[in-house]
């Protein structure tokens, strides 16, 4: 598998700091972007020691290949341990700021918002909490892979908003769940099968504010570079004035293998599935 | 425009803007939020729009208004407060502007700022009530598939976020055939629903006939063929424990 990425963060121009941290680590093909809350830097310093932590356990997970029963909190049965070691990385970066906060008066009331992209062999995870979003370019079309934690996204979950009414509301920037304000939080887990020139976008809502899903999809159909696409993007919402911190992280995948062989071994599938090109290429030849 | 969002149970129910001067909430027909419920007086409480502010008005009910969990007579609304009136919270939502008054004019606060919602005042208040504080959300599903070959597979539920399908002793769902991939195909529950993708092997993926290189959204009733195995998907809901 290749995977080609980029991030990106720019103040705005309304804002004095930028409380948006990302990490971009092909090594481990984890990809993260978290958007900080609470002044006074507190924000800023959220942000990053979330995505600082998840870094540091998931890699220490891996490496040790922890059981997923030894890890942060319960293990969740329903997801792959890639999965886990994210889901347990997010609750524990949750526990630390959280301590944090409720510790020291200057980080009083700091919170952050975060999305994880994993992208292992055979697997994707992808994670969130908050507001800050994951799309999946596959085939022209533009899905979202994360679930937004506000007010509005479960008006529309329940049906009782539409998607534009949500994007319009004054209550859209208001949070259900973030890093940092409770004791425990539980991260949205979702898993795919990666497929080549997949494209995942991770954006904070710096973007999403001011782009609608199909604004950011034409530009990522027009772009094949992650660096040019990333500065598109947040061109975008500098253009559009930018009132808050805007990161992107773009992720290509190419070259993913779907294994032709089947479970009696790659060398004989692979004789096989040549056995049966062939026979195929004679009944082709033979109008069959 | 301000608004009140009625809630039950943390559920919402309905959205009022504030478009009058003058909002009033009971068990009477003619309230402006009406709340058919015992524990609700028939003139139970209003607010009253005042210059810029939003007075709220305990109108002598039998049970008493809340705010944040404090019983009021009186009580000048701020941003996200929660109104308790019986078993029901009205999340009170001023607009930017007036939020902005109600901080102080000393700070300047940004606008389109990120918060979080304190429900935990709300979960508080909701527990000395004790109403068991249930998370707003649709009735969860699950994905199944339903065999309708003659394997006697029956049905299988999709409990994973992703579901091998394969020959492999790790797949969820283990089928047998001499092309029969190791992982023949995954179904993923995503944001949007439930998808199945081809993910290798000699035996082609169908869904309602046509081949599969990649992946589709799964709809109620799709049929799926991998192979000779034919099978229904549909999602049903899942039992809250």
């Amino acid at each position: 598998m290749l995977i080609k990425s980029s991030g990106m963060t720019d103040v705005g121009l309304q804002r004095e700091g930028n409380e948006d941290s990302f990490s971009v680590q092909d090594a481990f093909g984890l990809y993260m972007v978290a958007d900080g809350m609470g002044g006074h830097l507190a924000g800023e310093v959220a942000s990053r020691v979330a995505v600082e932590i998840i870094t540091k356990s998931f890699g220490k997970w891996s490496e040790i290949q922890a059981p997923p029963d030894e890890i942060f909190g319960f293990p969740d049965e329903s997801l792959s341990w890639q999965g886990n070691y994210i889901l347990g990385s997010i609750r524990l970066a949750n526990r630390v700021i959280y301590e944090m906060a409720s510790e020291y008066e200057q980080y009083n009331g700091m919170g952050t918002t975060i999305v994880s992209l994993l992208v292992a062999s055979g697997l994707v995870v992808a994670a969130n909490v908050g507001d800050s979003r994951m799309y999946l370019v596959r085939d022209n079309r533009i899905e979202r892979m994360s679930k937004d934690h506000t007010i509005v996204a479960e008006h529309v979950e329940m049906g009782v908003m539409t998607e534009e009414e949500a994007a319009r509301s004054p209550l859209r920037h208001i949070l259900t769940r973030n890093l940092g304000s409770s004791e425990n939080v539980d991260a949205e887990v979702f898993e795919i099968e990666p497929s080549s020139e997949d494209l995942f976008i991770l954006c904070s809502d710096g973007l999403t504010d001011l782009a609608t899903d199909e604004e950011i999809l034409k530009i990522a159909l027009k772009e094949s570079d992650p660096q040019k696409m990333s500065r598109r993007l947040i061109d975008l919402a500098l253009e559009r004035g930018a009132h808050d911190n805007t990161t992107v992280v773009t992720v290509f995948l190419d070259h993913v293998e779907k294994k032709r062989g089947t479970s009696f071994g790659g060398k004989l599938g692979g004789v096989v599935a040549d056995a049966l090109t062939g026979v195929n290429r004679i009944k082709r030849r033979l109008g069959l | 425009m301000a608004k009140l969002i009625l809630t039950f149970n943390k559920q919402v129910i309905k959205e009022y803007p504030f478009a009058k001067d003058s909002v009033t909430m009971g068990r009477q027909e003619d309230n402006t939020i009406v709340i058919d419920n015992l524990a609700v007086s028939g003139y139970h409480a209003k607010i009253d729009k005042v210059g810029g502010e939003y007075i709220l008005t305990d109108l002598q009910s039998t049970n008493g208004t809340f705010v944040n969990e404090e019983k009021v007579v009186s009580h000048k609304l701020s941003h996200g407060d929660n109104i308790g009136i019986g078993k029901h919270v009205i999340l009170f939502v001023a607009t930017e502007k007036e939020k902005l008054e109600g901080e102080g004019k000393d700070r300047k606060l940004p606008l389109d700022k990120t918060m979080l919602l304190d429900t935990a005042k709300q979960r508080e208040l909701l527990a000395k009530q004790k109403i068991v504080p249930s998370v707003a959300k649709i009735p969860e599903k699950i994905g199944v598939v339903s065999f309708i070959d003659d394997s006697g597979l029956g049905e299988i539920e999709l409990t994973k976020k992703l579901t091998k399908i394969g020959k492999a002793e790790t797949s969820e769902i283990k089928l047998s055939g001499f092309l029969m991939g190791a992982t023949a195909a995954t179904i993923s529950r995503r944001p949007s629903g439930y998808a199945i993708s081809f993910a290798g092997g000699m035996t082609k993926l169908k869904v309602n006939g046509s081949v599969v290189r990649d992946s589709v959204p799964l709809k109620d009733f799709d049929t799926i063929e991998l192979g000779s195995y034919k099978f229904q998907f549909y999602q049903k809901e899942v039992k809250s424990a």
